[in-house]
């Protein structure tokens, strides 16, 4: 019969993990909590508001006090009609998993429903909000977590967010050559020929014209 | 393993590698973006091409976060046939990357061998959603049509004879020399330099760690099947090589068959029944808007690792449309790692190393 870890156990894990992160940054304006995913198994994980200039601090002890060894994925969002304080969103999600370098010819074996404290995976979603600015900038965090290397490398590329002492930043999906500045997933920039009447009344395309025309693109 | 999607530049010192770096994003096609002037149903398809080797377990994945998005309760039925579903998937898709692995190492034989089964397994996921590769099947509070009649028989059939078949690809595999000599002490990974450096799935089982999300974030009903995570021992301190990386996708195949033939049994409302699309058995009534500020995260074990999604809710048309959609691809995180490992090993030995990690383009450029 397959296992799982039990809601239980993701609650204590998440209410621990909040508990420590509200001791030791609930000064520094870190707000975390616990939330329940609505899918599945309705599981918990940990939702903490990081202020940006206290975000390389907050990482370094997700990653050596709390165990999160685990950079899975990072979000930027462009909020341009968000209001003066909230025009920029970068979400990082960070997991812990139970995983050490194993001695040859063995294995771990894991049984879900015993793993205690630290050794519960569980996950964390980390939000910076960055006010609006012509330039965003977060400090990176390629140096505690190998895996945001390229998952910042993404977010500049595709949203602009800028990761201050970032080592060898470049285009990794646009093309090398894309204009300086050009950032797609930004709200400026519109998806071209998505207007249905025009596609009716010019089957062909002979007539279209792109609607960004005469703009950096 | 797909080809020539992407370049490795390569600094040697006359056989062997000194530095490497990856180059991307030759097919980014910007579902991200596309998917902001889309509603909930319409994304579906375009996260069934996001990995055209696994289409169900990417759409799955992407479902999942528009679930927690609008807060859907699934019925059971429609988990059951989805995690039936994916697991096919996993076996086409592990079937690939063996027919695509063999002719990189030497082995053609693999190739006409592996897409022979495969085609058993596109058959039955032709049956559910209606095509060959990208089969639009998932819906946001179920899936879009029940099972047909007869296809428990058939899937039954199908998976023991193919759980034979195993048996003949290890026969073929393991006693050969050219195999094993290409695999065995090459490429190197501990599993901590992984799980640091963001690799997942198949790739950190390999090296001796019992890690999977299925179980450790669990979505569907994997806890109510038979089964247990393939988990494969290194034999070195140097962590797992290619062989360990080929060995745990054997035993990932075993263990999803062994999972597909428990769950058609437990199936709630019979094997053999057809209920009509949109019945409440297999569809929840969702809503189709979002509300500004809600947000949706999944987490699924996809066939190369972990694939996620995060949606924030609230775009076009007063919610109609997510306001962003973030995709999280296991390879994409993976490649710049692999390319790394390949370092101080021989030039021949790259398309080894490489193909045992299993790359998709098509899921790393997106």
């Amino acid at each position: 019969m397959g296992m799982r870890v039990t809601n239980e156990q993701a609650d204590m894990a998440a209410e621990d993990a909040v508990k420590k992160l509200s001791d030791r940054f609930g000064s520094a304006d870190v707000k975390a909590t616990v939330e329940h995913h609505a899918n599945a198994h309705k599981m918990a994980f940990v939702r903490a508001h990081v202020p940006a200039q206290h975000w390389t601090a907050v990482a370094k002890f997700l990653r050596f006090d709390a165990a999160v060894n685990y950079c899975s994925m990072v979000t930027g969002t462009h909020f341009p009609e968000g209001g003066a304080d909230r025009g920029w969103e970068v979400v990082y999600h960070l997991m812990r998993q139970p995983v050490t370098d194993q001695a040859p010819n063995t294995n771990t074996v894991h049984v879900a429903e015993s793993l205690r404290g630290d050794d519960i995976p569980l996950e964390f979603e980390v939000i910076l909000t960055l006010p609006q600015t012509e330039t965003p900038t977060v400090p990176s965090v390629q140096g505690i977590w190998v895996g945001a290397d390229w998952n910042e490398k993404e977010t500049w590329d595709l949203v602009g967010i800028r990761f201050e002492g970032h080592e060898n930043m470049h285009r990794v999906l646009n093309p090398h050559d894309s204009p300086e500045g050009f950032h797609p997933l930004q709200k400026q920039h519109k998806i071209r020929y998505h207007d249905f009447n025009e596609m009716y009344d010019d089957a062909q395309g002979f007539g279209r014209k792109p609607t960004d025309e005469g703009r950096v693109k | 393993m797909t080809h020539g999607l992407w370049t490795l530049r390569v600094k040697v010192d006359g056989e062997t590698v000194v530095d490497t770096e990856a180059e991307l994003g030759y097919i980014h096609r910007g579902v991200e973006k596309i998917a902001e002037s889309r509603d909930f149903t319409q994304i579906t398809p375009y996260c069934d091409r996001l990995c055209y080797v696994s289409a169900m377990t990417w759409a799955n994945s992407y479902i999942y976060a528009a679930e927690d998005l609008l807060e859907v309760e699934v019925p059971e039925r429609a988990e059951y046939i989805r995690l039936i579903a994916a697991e096919c998937q996993r076996l086409a898709s592990h079937l690939m990357w063996l027919g695509a692995y063999g002719p990189d190492i030497g082995s053609l034989t693999l190739m006409t061998w592996c897409m022979r089964d495969r085609e058993m397994f596109l058959d039955l996921l032709q049956e559910l959603g209606g095509s060959r590769m990208h089969y639009n099947y998932p819906r946001v509070g179920g899936v879009k049509r029940d099972i047909p009649v007869g296809f428990a028989d058939r899937l039954v059939a199908k998976v023991k004879l193919f759980e034979h078949r195993i048996d003949e690809y290890e026969m073929l595999l393991d006693e050969s020399t050219i195999w094993l000599v290409r695999l065995q002490g090459v490429g190197y990974a501990k599993a901590e330099d992984m799980v640091n450096a963001g690799v997942s799935g198949p790739n950190i089982r390999a090296a001796g760690v019992n890690y999977d999300v299925r179980w450790a974030h669990p979505y569907s009903v994997y806890d109510q099947v038979d089964w247990e995570p393939a988990v494969e021992k290194p034999t070195s301190v140097k962590g797992a090589d290619c062989y360990d990386r080929y060995r745990v996708r054997m035993e990932e195949m075993r263990q999803s068959c062994r999972m597909i033939l428990d769950a058609i049994e437990k199936i709630p409302g019979g094997k053999n029944t057809n209920y009509a699309n949109g019945d409440e058995m297999i569809l929840a009534k969702a809503p189709t808007r979002a509300p500004e500020g809600a947000t949706g995260f999944s987490h699924y074990e996809c066939t190369r690792g972990a694939s996620q999604f995060y949606i924030q809710g609230g775009g076009d048309g007063r919610g109609k449309n997510p306001y962003r959609l973030s995709i999280r691809s296991p390879m994409f995180i993976t490649i710049p790692y692999v390319a790394k490992t390949m370092i101080g090993y021989k030039v021949a030995d790259i398309p080894a190393i490489m193909g045992s990690f299993d790359p998709c383009i098509g899921e790393t450029d997106r």
